[in-house]
């Protein structure tokens, strides 16, 4: 293809991306080296109070929001540098847990680390599950008979189809004091369970939802990638004594091997930003999640204010946080592809 | 000892029959070839012997024991692919080595039996590579290494030449011919190629629409094929195969007239000869024939020159009759050429059913 019919089919995309992500991403970053506040004048109040014979006034000095001509606050945005990022990770707080030997009560006290601790488990935890649920699914479905191969594959893919938080809210349903599974394991085990009032169970079964949602889309790829397995070296295998398990191994998974880190890339990405779980579960007081902290900040507070710098701050090391996660897949991937 | 036997082998897919009552008993240390055109079983057969298929009904036997229920990591087989079948990830050592760690085979002993097999077909020097860094016939050498590294008691190799260039094949032939040679292990291989049938095998098991044509050496095979389609799919140029009626002593076609025919000989007859048993010559006379000699009379359809012989083809009816005559033969293209077919060269069988004729 010539570069001039390549750049012109590229173009829009291109466009595309530069006006919706490259520009906003820009701005975010921007924006969270500065803060936009109200700007405040003092002036001299004199309160006075009734008396005899006289009142009894007194003057003090007020600091109050200026008002431009339509008596709406104005404001100005300063440059603050890395004050936001500290206000964020509270570096100050951080070394005096530390300092006082309580380090773990970091992971409690301090939103963001309290968000990375889970983001960082949740992420970690379910990348694998989700390829070996994934892979195990491709291959059943890739074993079963063929005339019963389509319903099992729409069974599969079905969690897939469901909205995030409506899935998330169903799960919560089953496993809130009497909802079904809840009910069933009780009267299984014979002691009352309550899923939901520590953080440990909440992120259980987050997880188990996250697994569940996403195993399917791991095994829809993975089963396009076990149509294209050598037969021929699949039966090398079998004739040189292989086992089952030592075909997936020597044989499969490596013929997959571009597949699992394409998952593991949009899995790590994807899982990293999590969020709809922290919502459908209702889990703000145990358990929250950086994406869900960055939400936070944007939310309003009493004084209707948005802590929009803050939350560009946020955004801007969940963004980091990714990247430091995709360094060493990416850096498999290219390896990988310069051996052939 | 690693004789086979096959009793009674059939393989079907619901209404389709892929192998029909085959039977076949392949002495030990026998290079045995299956050929035949593309569907014919062949690799069925071979498949089924390898246990990557069951037979729907009959019984394999490899030495004594009945395979029918064995996994084929339990026939003591090793087999080489069309494809190679070699495993991308893992280097030619481990490719070599991989049977041998699979099996649980003594560690120590892996690194001398891995290069023993891999200096046997010279593949010493390539050992660190990646499959995906070799040719086509270093590949297949690979697998090669690969069947012979664990001594198995048979080799199966399913058109292992096909995917290799003509020269490559030549070698690879030849290689294949003296391992089969030193090793001195049963050996079963699938070709739809009849020069290399021809070349590697003790026996040819030609076959058909699942069904065993013709068994024997190469030179039974050829010299007296059993019937119409092992006469014309054995030989490059295949057997001439001409249509006829026998009237008054002659077989008698169009532009033919053969005499000197053999007693017992039905009314509705097919001829075949082979292309270099035909003497050819230029009538002087073209458009009056009749007091030259020669059995058959017709313009020249193709002249085609080998280098060290010249193809000359001729329509009769709807067969195309090749004569391969002298390198200095020369005729135009429809120029009127005569064959003389020798009566030792003649082969006849039934137009009923395609069978030889025994006279």
């Amino acid at each position: 293809m010539k570069q001039k019919t390549f750049f012109v089919f590229v173009a829009p995309s291109l466009l595309m991306m530069l006006i919706f992500i490259a520009i906003p991403l820009v701005s975010v970053f921007i924006q969270s080296f500065y803060v936009t506040q109200n700007v405040y004048e003092t002036v001299v109040v004199e309160t006075c109070t009734p008396s005899f014979p006289t009142s009894i006034c007194e003057k003090t000095e007020k600091t109050v929001p200026l008002l431009d001509e339509n008596n709406t606050p104005i404001t100005q945005t300063v440059f603050v540098g890395l004050d936001t990022y500290r206000a964020v990770l509270e570096p100050e707080k951080a070394v005096q847990l530390i300092r006082s030997g309580q380090f773990f009560d970091i992971f409690t006290d301090i939103d963001f680390y309290k968000a990375l601790r889970f983001t960082l488990m949740f992420t970690l935890i379910t990348l694998p599950l989700v390829i070996g649920v994934g892979l195990l699914i491709a291959l059943t479905v890739n074993n079963v008979a063929q005339n019963i191969k389509g319903p099992v594959i729409f069974i599969s893919l079905l969690p897939f189809i469901i909205t995030p938080v409506i899935g998330a809210l169903s799960i919560k349903w089953l496993f809130i004091g009497d909802g079904l599974l809840t009910r069933a394991l009780e009267s299984l085990i014979g002691q009352e369970i309550a899923m939901f009032a520590q953080g440990w169970t909440i992120e259980l079964l987050m997880m188990f939802y996250r697994v569940w949602h996403v195993a399917p889309f791991a095994f829809v790829i993975f089963y396009a990638g076990l149509q294209s397995v050598n037969q021929d070296t699949l039966e090398s295998a079998v004739i040189d004594g292989a086992s089952r398990f030592e075909r997936v191994r020597y044989v499969i998974i490596p013929h997959l091997m571009p597949l699992i880190y394409f998952i593991a890339l949009i899995h790590l990405m994807d899982t990293y930003r999590v969020f709809e779980e922290i919502i459908g579960f209702s889990s703000e007081a145990h358990v929250i999640s950086l994406q869900w902290l960055t939400f936070d900040f944007l939310e309003p507070d009493d004084t209707g204010n948005r802590a929009i710098s803050r939350a560009s701050a946020s955004s801007m090391l969940t963004m980091i946080g990714i990247i430091l996660l995709l360094i060493p897949v990416l850096n498999r991937t290219l390896r990988d592809q310069k051996k052939g | 000892m690693a004789q086979i036997q096959l009793k009674n082998i059939c393989k079907r897919w619901g209404s389709t029959t892929g192998v029909k009552d085959f039977s076949l008993d392949i002495a030990d240390r026998e290079f045995i070839v299956f050929l035949g055109p593309s569907g014919c079983g062949k690799t069925t057969t071979m498949r089924m012997i390898a246990g990557l298929e069951d037979p729907t009904e009959g019984e394999i036997y490899i030495g004594d024991t009945c395979v029918n229920g064995l996994e084929p990591k339990d026939r003591d087989i090793a087999m080489v692919f069309q494809s190679y079948g070699l495993y991308p990830n893992l280097t030619v050592y481990e490719n070599i080595r991989f049977p041998l760690k699979i099996r649980k085979v003594a560690a120590e002993t892996h690194d001398s039996r891995v290069r023993k097999a891999a200096d046997m077909v010279e593949l010493g020097p390539l050992l660190d590579r990646y499959p995906k860094e070799l040719s086509g016939g270093q590949r297949q050498r690979v697998a090669l290494a690969r069947a012979i590294v664990r001594e198995p008691n048979v080799f199966l190799m399913d058109e292992p030449l096909s995917n290799l260039d003509a020269k490559l094949r030549v070698s690879t032939r030849a290689q294949i011919k003296h391992l089969q040679h030193s090793l001195q292990t049963t050996t079963i291989y699938v070709t739809h190629d009849q020069i290399e049938a021809m070349t590697l095998a003790d026996r040819v098991v030609v076959m058909s629409m699942g069904e065993l044509q013709q068994l024997g050496t190469p030179t039974e095979i050829y010299d007296t094929p059993a019937n119409t389609f092992v006469a014309g799919f054995i030989g490059s140029p295949a057997m001439n195969l001409l249509d006829g009626k026998i009237i008054d002593g002659k077989f008698v076609t169009e532009h033919t007239q053969i005499d000197q025919l053999p007693s017992g000989l039905p009314d509705a007859v097919t001829i075949g000869f082979r292309a270099e048993d035909i003497q050819v010559t230029i009538p002087t006379d073209q458009h009056d024939t009749a007091n030259s000699e020669g059995h058959i009379f017709a313009p020249v359809y193709s002249v085609e020159m080998l280098g060290d012989s010249t193809l000359i083809s001729i329509k009769v009816g709807q067969a195309l009759l090749i004569a391969k005559a002298e390198k200095t033969f020369r005729a135009e293209i429809g120029q009127t050429v005569s064959f003389i077919v020798p009566p030792e060269a003649r082969h006849w069988f039934s137009k009923e059913n395609g069978a030889r004729i025994s006279v």
